[in-house]
């Protein structure tokens, strides 16, 4: 049954990565992030953006790991179908942290 | 959005009727689910998303001199506060007073449970929740009377918790405020229930 | 007597077989009545009220909480022509506003806990057996308990009606219309405890039907290869692990607010009312999808069956079910849309509402594409199917558009939202439901229906219901909010609500046509023979109507689908009879479906209904106000939870069951793995995610509420140090314990083992004493309330886990456990890990409180 954990690891991984980011939103909202320079931005955009482009690499690091040793079969096809509704839903949920703005 | 809807209606009963309608024959997952299911459905949502949030940025509260207002919702009332004769800060008793032709925030607060502050034909709504000061955008293009309402369940008088929106022509003298203020200051004073 | 007509050239070849090519032997053919009395014998419950009383079978339980479900959905439709009747004009004199408010809550309320929910528990309890090939469920007893709770906590919630005492703060119950202050009545603790007492059987359900899928196939069927039914149940079901805790957590902290004063939602201590909106919520976003994947299982098993073909995409269905399983998680705050939050917050949520149609149409094309490559028949299953297409596709598209945060502004809490919700679920569970039960009635009651009812009751509720709620989306785009019983001052909106009205008794016209044909097919329709759909699923390899038992043998390798049926009833399939004159059925390994071992299951017993009426008990001191009685309750229940485990053990060892003529499995009391600690897995699932809402409540209100920082607080002394210090070492201690209680379990020492377990447990919950004694006052602040829930969970979770140790004990004292019979201190291990655990964090999150501060 160890496939079926493989093929929920992109998934969970999406999970914590909504919710880290969320996290960070509300908080950075509340604690006054926006208020503290980074660069060439603040804090409060900077540790989202770290968060998603982390998260979006693991999520490419899942992709190609996680079916390796599974021979082809539906159990692989899962896992693989798995690992890409990861990917795909933090890249289409996640998006907004670039484009739109923070706290109003 | 409504006509893209029932363009997707009408194109899936029309596949659906075709499908029943057909008497057997090869159906490929790649042009069933993969075209139509994740291609199709995925290209019109990322492009409706898109311009959602596009539109959905320029109708935010932002830090700029539009007019500010405020309305305090209570169990089963508002109370609002804006610029009198004069530029003045008066209070009304469920009717709020702009001029036309000009954004304006509402800043909507609540006294008790949580409230909706409401006014369709001016646009979205906006919760008044305790301990929250929910700052709302709003503009009324042509001068005229605006019925608004409580639109999230607050109990009993729920039904009744209505209000009037009154955008005035700023070119004009404004409008006579004293029955809205009297309202509210007879309330105060306990001779209304 | 059934026939069996000569085989159908239509009969569907699956295009692969369900299960793997692991080969077990055929048993020798038998007298096929023979084996039927036997297993009979076992297996029916018993005669008259009696039998009423103590069934624990699958079948009945089933049965038995679809025909409630669909009462309770009478009385909700009830309801909702009421509502109808008062909105027909706009100075409606029908209701008053108190008994409106009542109204709507409890048409919202029913519809959603006392129908939705328990009805597909009902058809997964009575379905998954016999669809993957098994004798009952998991748990029997737990199926029977959560029917009971689900009977008495429903039927206090509808009774409260008659009294006048109903809910009346809507079906959401926000915070705070619905504390003490502004609903000072009764009304609020109905709804808080009754539906919080019907949830119990919620989460039996889902812990069972998690298990039963894991575990209790048919020998030899993978998990790749069951039917697409169980794909659909399994994602329910773990969905109902995750989902309701939040719900639960919300529901314990309103009322203890409500009766004890403590602040979670109250602004001016600390606490927030958009807490309790996230926690619904976070319930009641997944909730929709907890009930459209069900409906869509039975979409899925029924549309290639009635389109003679097999379903177009099967491992793209399933991967769309995982996809709708997580991301339905990521919905909860479009139902916020309006209280406040940032736009970037409102975009995660909108583009994931967004998303999470993608899975949906790839169903929707999958489904399109099998009856494009079948040929369909147009039976009445198929009908409701199309009123399925008719008005799902509709009510995703106006959520699609919900989903839109510029849209939402507008449309939100306005008869548009009624309008969408009623197509979503009507359309995506009532009408798939309606074709279930019209497919399964064969099966159900063994006789096929009454010629032309069914078709007339398909065309009354989709007429009917089209003509309710298609013109509502432009009522509520007019601008006519949600919960208003009069609208004096708005006669544009009057003929819309009076169509709506009238197509309202049509619809509710229908669902009674529809009620009396199934009653009519019950009782006066022809034998069905069997098989009747020539389907090739194993529900069908039975004799209709489904016996007791399900399948004389089990199906296995050899006998893996419908085309069974005589072979099976003929006791060559798995483990057949009953020769040991106890209910038994096959445990498989969760991922091949390789047979590991024979589970005993339980017989009919009124300890389920006991056990809900003390469990009952408590919930009833709650809300009649004697809070002083509570712990009577509390300590009833632990009474009746004790004696379940009185007949889990056995004082000796028993020799392998005879599955086959070359496969011989041990029964479960030898066996390590079982089904209770899977079952056990899946409950924990549950805890830690009540653990973790609670979790997110401590950061919520920390971060966003108003009145933050706290007052000081005097926790930080030595005593209380050393208590939590004592309590972790001692929980640590017991841990080791239960370790070497198993261990050391041929010895003594493992008897003394389980005793050091039962006292260091002791010692931690005495620890655990004195850190409440020396807590804040839980009224002054929501930290301190929470702190107070924090040590209440622990304590909680010190009683389960000392009652196992308890359990353990008594284990080593009599004699129940042997060098193969492990007893109960693998489930204790589990239970003592996840007390430390919890515990370990909740000390560090309140020492970092301290620290930050």
């Amino acid at each position: 049954m160890s496939w079926l954990w493989r093929a929920l690891v992109g998934p969970v991984l999406w999970g914590v990565l909504f919710s880290v980011v969320y996290g960070l939103h509300g908080a950075g909202c509340n604690l006054g992030w926006t208020r503290v320079p980074v660069l060439f931005t603040d804090w409060h955009h900077m540790a989202m953006w770290l968060a998603w482009g982390v998260g979006l690499a693991l999520h490419v690091v899942v992709l190609r790991v996680v079916p390796r040793g599974i021979p082809p079969g539906r159990s692989r096809w899962l896992i693989v179908a798995g690992a890409w509704i990861g990917l795909v839903s933090s890249l289409f949920t996640l998006f907004p942290v670039i484009a739109t703005s923070t706290c109003l | 959005m409504l006509a893209g809807s029932t363009l997707i209606t009408l194109l899936v009963g029309v596949m659906l009727i075709l499908a029943v309608r057909n008497k057997g024959g090869r159906a490929s997952e790649r042009h069933w689910i993969w075209g139509w299911g994740l291609g199709f459905t995925l290209s019109v949502l990322t492009v409706l998303v898109g311009f959602s949030l596009w539109l959905g940025e320029r109708m935010l509260a932002r830090a700029d001199d539009a007019l500010e207002v405020s309305a305090h919702a209570a169990q089963w009332e508002w109370q609002f506060t804006q610029p009198g004769p004069g530029g003045v800060p008066v209070v009304t008793r469920n009717t709020l007073f702009v001029p036309a032709g000009a954004s304006f925030d509402v800043v909507i607060t609540s006294a008790d449970v949580i409230h909706s502050f409401w006014v369709p034909q001016l646009g979205g709504k906006m919760d008044a929740v305790p301990g929250h000061a929910n700052r709302h955008r709003l503009r009324a293009d042509a001068p005229g009377i605006y019925e608004g309402l409580c639109a999230e369940f607050c109990g009993f008088g729920h039904n009744f918790m209505r209000f009037t929106v009154v955008a005035y022509d700023p070119a004009l003298p404004m409008p006579d405020m004293s029955e809205a203020m009297a309202a509210f200051a007879d309330n105060q004073a306990g001779i209304l229930p | 007597m059934t026939f069996t007509p000569p085989a159908d050239p239509r009969a569907i070849a699956p295009s692969e077989p369900m299960v793997d090519s692991l080969d077990i032997a055929a048993n020798p053919p038998r007298r096929a009545l023979r084996l039927h009395r036997e297993l009979d014998d076992v297996w029916r419950d018993e005669p008259g009220w009696k039998g009423f009383f103590t069934s624990v079978n699958h079948g009945t339980i089933g049965l038995r909480f679809m025909v409630t479900a669909f009462v309770f959905f009478a009385i909700g439709g009830v309801l909702a022509m009421l509502i109808r009747a008062q909105l027909a004009t706009r100075q409606g004199a029908f209701l008053d506003l108190d008994l409106y408010n009542q109204i709507f809550t409890m048409h919202g309320t029913i519809m959603m806990f006392l129908f939705a929910i328990p009805m597909l528990e009902g058809l997964a309890l009575w379905l998954l057996p016999k669809i993957l090939g098994a004798r009952d469920m998991a748990f029997p007893r737990l199926s029977a308990l959560g029917y009971w709770c689900y009977f008495f906590g429903g039927s206090v919630i509808v009774l409260s009606l008659v009294f006048g005492v109903a809910p009346d703060d809507g079906w959401f119950m926000y915070t705070p219309l619905s504390d003490r202050t502004h609903s000072p009545g009764v009304n609020a603790d109905v709804w808080l405890l009754g539906v919080t007492f019907v949830e119990i059987s919620a989460m039996a359900a889902a812990v069972e039907i998690t298990v039963t899928i894991l575990r209790c196939r048919a020998g030899g069927m993978p998990l790749t290869k069951m039917p697409l039914m169980g794909w659909y149940l399994l994602g329910t079901a773990v969905m109902m692990l995750v989902g309701f805790p939040p719900l639960i957590l919300g529901s314990i902290l309103l009322e203890v607010q409500r009766a004890f004063d403590w602040p979670f939602f109250e602004v001016a201590r600390g606490g927030d009312p958009l807490l309790w909106a996230h926690l619904f919520w976070l319930f009641g976003h997944p909730e929709v999808y907890i009930i459209f994947l069900p409906a869509a299982g039975a979409l899925s098993t029924i549309i290639p069956i009635l389109s003679r073909t097999t379903i177009l995409g099967y491992g793209a269905i399933v991967a769309a079910v995982a996809g709708l399983v997580f991301l339905s998680f990521g919905l909860w705050v479009h139902h916020m849309f309006t209280v406040g939050i940032p736009h970037m917050a409102l975009a995660f949520f909108s583009a994931a509402s967004a998303l999470v149609a993608v899975p949906t149409a790839i169903q929707i094309f999958a489904w399109i594409g099998t009856m494009w490559m079948g040929q369909v028949q147009f039976r009445l299953p198929m009908l409701y199917i199309m009123g399925f297409f008719a008005t799902f596709v509709m009510g995703g598209l106006t959520g699609v558009m919900l989903a839109m945060v510029p849209f939402n502004w507008q449309a939100h809490d306005t008869h548009f939202v009624v309008a969408h919700l009623h197509y979503v679920l009507i359309g995506g569970f009532v009408f798939p439901m309606l074709a279930a039960v019209s497919y399964w009635m064969p099966l159900i009651c063994g006789r096929w229906r009454v010629r032309g009812l069914g078709e007339a009751a398909f065309w009354l509720i989709l007429i009917g219901f089209h003509g309710t709620f298609f013109l509502m989306h432009l009522t509520g785009l007019l601008g006519m909010p949600r919960r208003i019983a009069v609208y004096p001052d708005n006669p544009e909106w009057e003929w819309l609500n009076l169509i709506s009205s009238i197509f309202g008794m049509i619809t509710a016209a229908g669902f009674a046509l529809f009620a009396f044909d199934v009653a009519m097919q019950w009782l006066f329709g022809r034998r069905s023979w069997r098989n009747p759909w020539r389907a090739p699923t194993l529900d069908w390899a039975m004799p209709l109507p489904a016996p007791s038992y399900n399948f004389a043998s089990l199906p296995g390798p050899r006998h893996g689908d419908a085309n069974a049926l005589l072979p099976l009833a003929r006791g060559e399939g798995l483990l057949p009879g009953a020769p040991r004159g106890w209910r038994e059925t096959l445990v498989v390994e969760p991922g091949s479906g390789r047979p590991d071992h024979v589970a005993v299951l339980a017989h009919s017993t009124s300890l389920p209904l006991l056990t809900s009426a003390a469990i009952g008990s408590f919930f009833a001191a709650m809300l009649s106000g004697f809070y002083w009685l509570a712990p009577v309750g509390i300590l009833l229940t632990i009474w009746a939870a004790w004696k379940w485990g009185d007949i889990m053990g056995t004082d000796r060892d028993h020799p392998p069951a005879r599955v086959a003529p070359d496969l011989d499995l041990p029964l479960h009391f030898q066996r390590r793995n079982t089904l209770a600690r899977t079952g056990t897995l899946a409950l924990l699932l549950a805890d830690g995610t009540l653990y973790a809402s609670l979790m997110f409540g401590v950061g919520f209100l920390t971060v966003v509420a108003p009145n933050w920082p706290a007052p000081v607080s005097g926790i930080a002394t030595l005593q209380n140090v050393i208590a939590a210090l004592v309590a972790l070492a001692a929980m640590a201690l017991g841990l080791v314990a239960s370790f070497r209680a198993e261990t050391a379990r041929t010895t003594p020492i493992g008897g003394t083992w389980a005793l050091v377990g039962l006292g260091s447990g002791g010692l931690a919950l005495a620890a655990l004493a004195v850190l409440a004694y020396g807590l804040d006052d839980p009224t002054r602040h929501a930290r301190d309330a929470l702190r107070g829930v924090v040590l209440g969970f622990a304590v909680f979770h010190g009683v389960v886990a000392s009652l196992l140790a308890l359990r353990s004990l008594a284990d080593h004292r009599q004699g129940r456990v042997s060098a193969t019979r492990v007893g109960a201190s693998p489930i204790w291990q589990l239970f003592q890990m996840f007390w430390l655990g919890t515990s370990a964090v909740s000390l560090v999150l309140i020492v970092a409180q301290e620290v930050l501060s």
